[in-house]
């Protein structure tokens, strides 16, 4: 739990920082793909594996991931007209047959109707997705953030003792 | 160099993610190789405690990832109607599975093995047995479970109901005390009702006779007439006149004596009538007398023999612990076979309740080529069992072959061979031939199983207070063969033969003991036989044997001969009851109808004895009157006298 409560601790202090927005937006992204996808599936594995050795903010992908099932739930009834369609597709036949009898692919449950659908439409939502987190992120900092940087509390709180105190702990031990 | 710097110059790679991920790999090896077996035994244990409801234990479980393969060693299954024993024990059960399918995410078994199986082996400590689900509440409750409820009372009624046959047999046979039984229900006879108040008629017809009676000309009034009549002068007349009034006198009492006449007859025909209409009265008493005799052999059980019945009641007690198993796996089969298998052709009912979120279900698709492996599929599963391994193993050889999920893929249907003998339990030559056809359009199930010999023991045939039977010992022969198509039409037929049965037998009655000894001393081979059939999960059953038959013919002479005493004894006791009162009826009905006719005889008789006086007193007047005028005119006075008639009227 404390590891949980440390990323999300990172997410904000990284949101709120000058940099990481790259990380920031990937993180919030592999999120959208975790919350389409269901838990125990190969994908999953894979954006775990993902998020967990490459530089990608794991708070941010944490949160999302929670959101995005939420949303991934109300898309169900579409996911799964749309996983019908392609999986009923007769042009796709032959491709699925042979994914179907490859090894590792069927762990993706792909054959089922909703998981088709919601990785179909997380995958479209994927890259949009990542600009659009940055766009948000760097809005956020030049407008949200800036404003709060410049009230008297924030002014005031950087003027504390626990301030400097936190301030010098947290330059010597991260 | 400063801080920021180097922060900007981190790597995309998270090298410090190896070593936490290195540490949960090993923790994942760690409790893969040192807990998961263990886990799985419990989860194992657990299951099949939910199942079949009863404790089943698993000495050993083995598991290797790297051979896909598993252990299980040691499995015992509580018998739950008998803790203290186990229903089946499985020594080993060995499989494992193809990586190759496994990477696909398919179960391929190509041979698992299945040792030593022994069944009604005893437990070192009795198995725990799940209680009885408690009573659901609400009107859910009220509907599914009144028809159980129904279907469970029916089923006990049947019972009794086959306990009584015998003992209503046996009350007949022995001659039960009908007699005091009979006096309990006394005065209850609708002819003993009817015989009353036939009577109680009868006593107010009386009354209403008698006053009739009464009314009628007295022996008086006719001795009046007589003196009325003696009193008429018939000779000697001295005048014309005298003549005349002694004529009009006799007339006016014959008149009086026809009216008298009248008045008898009219009262003669209306005793008539109410004659005739208690004849009626009584002939009706008759037949309720009939019907009472017949209602009260009805309710004293006086069976009418017939071979099914017998047998029904001879073995309903002994296929009712194998129907009980029966129902006890086909409830299992209902709780965990899918529902649209047992309610395919039930009409659909709108289900108000809120409908499970499509995330649930969605549709998996099975994208198949002729090469492909099915989702399940066991090739071959090796049964085996070897005599002397234990007390109770037996020989076991058999195999079931190609159990799979998608039978039309692989092209074969589930066939399942299996030969053994269980030399401890005295049980040989027992085979089962099983296969499953889901190819076709219609799945179809076939089987045929067999027992060669088997020892039976300790069967209670019948047990009511006036008898009991036991099958006490026998040497049985089974087979049993049958099919089931789409899941849903069952239909099985069961063939058993019991060879050399000795029987225990008791009766109340030393005739019944002797006759019942009789009957299955000469019994040749028991066979029985029973047919099931219908569609899941309703099934009726029937049953036939030569038991039935044979102990008919036994029976029969000595069971007519007693019913027809017991019948005799009825219509007695009917008669004893009402003929009383019916005697009486006919006494008192006669005894009025002598007075009445004695009675009206005795005036009648007086009546026309006067009438004959008066038309012979007219008659001697009118010839004096004759005589008295020839005389005084002389012979030429002819004419006179011939005035003289016309005047009289003669």
């Amino acid at each position: 739990m404390s590891l949980l409560l440390k990323q999300f601790y990172s997410f904000f202090q990284l949101l709120n920082s000058e940099t990481g927005i790259n990380q920031l937006a990937a993180g919030l992204a592999c999120g959208l793909l975790l919350g389409f996808a269901p838990a125990l599936s190969l994908q999953t594995f894979l954006v775990i594996f993902l998020v967990f050795f490459f530089r990608i903010q794991m708070g941010a992908a944490i949160l999302s991931a929670f959101f995005f099932k939420l949303v991934a739930f109300l898309f169900d009834p579409l996911a799964d007209s749309l996983g019908r369609a392609v999986l009923e597709s007769q042009a796709l036949r032959p491709l699925f047959v042979s994914l179907y009898n490859m090894p590792l692919v069927p762990m993706t449950r792909f054959n089922n109707s909703i998981v088709m659908g919601s990785m179909v439409i997380s995958l479209v939502l994927l890259v949009p997705a990542f600009f659009v987190f940055r766009i948000l992120i760097e809005k956020y900092r030049a407008t949200v953030l800036a404003r709060f940087q410049q009230s008297k509390l924030w002014h005031a709180y950087k003027a504390s003792a626990f301030y400097n105190w936190y301030s010098k702990y947290h330059q010597l031990y991260g | 160099m400063t801080k920021t710097e180097t922060k900007k110059t981190k790597s995309w790679i998270r090298w410090n993610a190896v070593v936490p991920f290195v540490i949960f790999l090993a923790i994942l090896f760690v409790y893969f190789h040192f807990f998961f077996d263990h886990n799985l035994r419990k989860g194992l244990e657990w299951a099949g405690y939910k199942a079949m409801g009863a404790e089943v234990d698993i000495a050993d479980l083995e598991t290797s990832f790297w051979h896909a393969n598993l252990h299980i060693h040691d499995i015992q299954m509580t018998n739950a109607e008998k803790p203290s024993e186990n229903s089946l024990e499985i020594g080993d059960i060995r499989f494992g599975m193809l990586w190759d399918a496994f990477l696909r995410m398919k179960f391929v078994v190509n041979e698992a093995t299945v040792d030593n199986i022994r069944f009604a082996t005893t437990r070192k400590n009795p198995g725990r047995v799940a209680p009885p689900e408690p009573p659901k509440t609400g009107p859910s409750f009220m509907e599914k479970d009144s028809e159980e409820l129904k279907q469970q009372a029916l089923a006990e009624a049947q019972q009794k109901y086959a306990d009584n046959f015998v003992g209503d047999l046996a009350a007949v046979l022995g001659g039960a005390d009908s007699k005091a039984q009979l006096g309990k229900i006394e005065g209850t006879l609708a002819s003993k009702e009817k015989a009353d108040k036939i009577e109680a008629d009868l006593k107010a017809k009386q009354d209403a006779w008698n006053q009739k009676l009464k009314s009628l000309p007295q022996s008086k009034d006719i001795q009046a007439l007589g003196d009325r009549l003696g009193k008429v002068k018939y000779q000697d007349f001295k005048n014309p006149q005298e003549l005349q009034a002694s004529l009009q006198e006799l007339n006016s009492i014959v008149q009086q004596g026809d009216a008298y006449s009248k008045q008898l007859n009219g009262v003669s025909q209306d005793f008539d009538k109410d004659l005739k209409g208690m004849d009626t009265e009584v002939k009706d008493l008759d037949a309720q007398i009939k019907a009472d005799t017949k209602s009260l052999e009805a309710r004293f059980h006086l069976p009418s023999i017939n071979t099914k019945d017998l047998t029904r009641a001879l073995f309903n007690k002994y296929l009712g612990k194998y129907m009980a198993k029966i129902n006890r796996y086909r409830a299992l089969a209902e709780k965990y076979l899918p529902p649209k298998l047992f309610k395919k052709d039930q009409p659909k009912v709108a289900d108000e309740s809120i409908q499970p979120h499509p995330r649930e279900k969605g549709v998996t698709y099975e994208f198949t080529h002729p090469k492909s492996y099915p989702l399940l599929w066991v090739k071959k599963v090796r049964i085996s069992s070897e005599a002397g391994s234990s007390p109770d193993a037996g020989n076991v050889r058999g195999e079931i072959t190609n159990i799979t999920s998608n039978q039309r893929l692989i092209g074969t249907p589930t066939i399942a061979s299996v030969d053994a003998d269980f030399p401890a339990n005295n049980i040989h030559g027992a085979s089962l031939k099983m296969t499953l056809d889901d190819t076709q359009a219609e799945s179809l199930v076939t089987y045929k199983m067999a027992v060669a010999s088997y020892p039976v023991s300790g069967n209670d045939l019948v047990n009511s207070p006036d008898v009991q039977i036991a099958l006490k010992t026998a040497t049985g022969k089974m087979d049993v063969s049958g099919e089931l198509k789409a899941l849903r039409d069952f239909k099985m037929n069961i063939d058993n033969e019991f060879n050399g049965a000795q029987f225990d037998i008791a009766a109340k009655d030393a005739t019944v003991l002797g006759i019942l000894k009789g009957a299955f001393a000469h019994l040749p081979a028991v066979n029985l036989k029973g047919t099931a059939s219908g569609y899941l999960p309703s099934i009726s059953f029937d049953v036939e044997s030569n038991v039935g038959s044979e102990l008919e013919k036994a029976l029969h002479q000595q069971i007519d001969a007693k019913i027809a005493e017991a019948r005799k004894q009825i219509e007695n006791y009917v008669n004893g009851e009402v003929q009383k009162t019916r005697d009486q009826i006919n006494k008192q009905t006669q005894q009025i109808r002598d007075q009445f006719n004695d009675q009206v005889k005795k005036l009648q008789d007086q009546l026309n004895g006067q009438k004959k006086q008066v038309e012979a007193k007219s008659d001697q007047a009118k010839k004096d009157a004759e005589n008295q005028a020839k005389k005084s005119l002389g012979n030429g006075g002819q004419k006179a006298v011939d005035d003289l008639k016309k005047k009289f009227g003669l």
